[in-house]
């Protein structure tokens, strides 16, 4: 062994580390090797010194304290919500006052009182008449509003306002002679010629009505423009009226009478005839 | 510890009786100053109770107490830089009774205190290592798991460790 491993050993040896074989060499070595015992010594010297070192006592107070750190600790822990099924059910349970209990139970009647009431009151007026009735005579008064507003809108003197009187009569299912007079009147004396054709049409779609059908056949000669007159030739074909025959027989005799008009009034004589 | 764990606190008590001399010579070997090392074992003590769900039971309590131990020196030197060492150590001399040694020489009084400064002197590193196993008496392989590295290395670090503190011991007496 030479003195490098020797030095390295020096403190397992002090420490009784040692394996007893390299024990043995060691010491073997520090026999012949006059500077390591002098490096033994010296670390002997310190080392032994080192256990002398005292460690003093700790005060009384020290165990005190713990305790008293403990009981504080232990105590803040079982203070603390631990996060546990347990405790969940605990927190509920707590929350479960009497009073929470009855509100709960009261809301709870109420809703199904709420529900009870709802079922009891369908199945009592499921065939309900007057609410049948009440419907009737809400849209009865609807259908007089329409006429009212019809009526009134055909005196407007926008034309587009009149023009959309007309085309309410669509939606009036119950027309009455006062709508079948207002239309007959715009159709003869509107001075615009749209609202007159549009009036014509609908008019028209009333044809199943005997006096829609006079006045008709009565507006022949009055209508100036071609177009209408066209129009109303067509409508009297449609309707199959022979009333109408001798009015346009009449109109073929008036003057300055546009040519297509007559070459149709000649054609709806002839698919009448 | 493991007890301690589960939620029975007041096993802690048995852990404090049988480890709490132990932990207060290594902090008081650690720091010097005895007043120190009676509040650091307090603190080590409540971390063990708060953090108590960090110990696994792999390791022994031991090591995790040395664990716990040196983070609570390292907070208390970075809290207290100007670092009071040894200035009690008369004190307690008084305490630990100088009776005990009248009878030993003037001579044998000063090489203690020569040896007990060159303890200071030596790194932290370095004293730890020393401390750990001549006054804890732990054997290297317990000395590695604390340190979290390798008997090996702990050997080579006693060894520097023990040539510094001879070297700083001799330069001193002289």
């Amino acid at each position: 062994m030479n003195c490098e491993g020797a030095k390295d050993r020096l403190l397992d040896y002090l420490n009784n580390e040692l394996p007893a074989a390299d024990r043995a060499t060691l010491d073997a070595h520090l026999a012949n090797c006059p500077d390591c015992r002098h490096e033994l010594a010296e670390t002997k010297q310190v080392w032994q010194l080192m256990a002398t070192v005292p460690t003093p006592e700790p005060r009384p107070d020290m165990r005190t304290n713990f305790y008293a750190m403990l009981d504080t600790f232990a105590e803040a822990e079982a203070a603390r919500p631990t996060r546990s099924w347990t405790s969940i059910l605990d927190q509920i349970k707590s929350f479960w006052t009497p009073t929470l209990a009855a509100r709960l139970a009261y809301s709870l009647l109420l809703v199904s009182l709420g529900v009870a009431a709802g079922y009891w009151l369908q199945q009592k007026q499921s065939p309900d008449v007057a609410y049948r009735q009440q419907i009737d005579t809400l849209s009865s008064q609807v259908q007089e509003m329409r006429q009212m507003m019809m009526l009134s809108m055909l005196e407007n003197p926008s034309a587009t306002e009149r023009l959309r009187a007309v085309s309410y009569t669509k939606d009036i299912s119950d027309v009455d002679g006062r709508v079948i007079d207002a239309l007959l009147t715009t159709l003869n004396n509107d001075p615009n010629v749209n609202v007159r054709l549009v009036t014509l049409e609908a008019l028209a779609d009333l044809g199943h009505d005997s006096r829609v059908r006079e006045g008709l056949i009565h507006a022949l000669p009055q209508q100036d423009s071609p177009l209408v007159q066209v129009a109303l030739a067509d409508v009297m074909v449609k309707l199959q009226e022979k009333r109408s025959l001798k009015p346009l027989r009449q109109m073929l005799r008036q003057e300055g009478l546009n040519d297509l008009v007559k070459s149709k009034i000649e054609q709806t004589i002839r698919e009448l005839s | 510890m493991l007890q301690v764990k589960a939620g029975d606190m007041q096993k802690m008590g048995l852990l404090f009786e049988r480890y709490h001399r132990e932990l207060f010579g290594f902090l008081y070997h650690m720091s010097g100053s005895a007043d120190a090392s009676e509040d650091m074992v307090q603190t080590v003590f409540y971390r063990m109770l708060k953090y108590r769900h960090t110990f696994t039971g792999d390791g022994s309590f031991r090591s995790w107490m040395y664990h716990l131990a040196r983070n609570v020196l390292v907070d208390s030197v970075q809290k207290n830089k100007r670092s009071a060492h040894h200035h009690d150590v008369a004190e307690y001399a008084e305490r630990i009774g100088g009776g005990a040694r009248a009878d030993e020489s003037m001579q044998r009084e000063q090489e203690l205190a020569t040896l007990q400064d060159a303890l200071t002197k030596l790194s932290p590193e370095h004293r730890e290592v020393l401390v750990l196993s001549r006054y804890q008496e732990l054997k290297y392989e317990e000395i590695a798991r604390i340190l979290n590295t390798t008997e090996g290395a702990v050997k080579v670090r006693v060894h520097r460790a023990m040539n510094e503190l001879k070297k700083l011991y001799l330069r001193l007496e002289h």
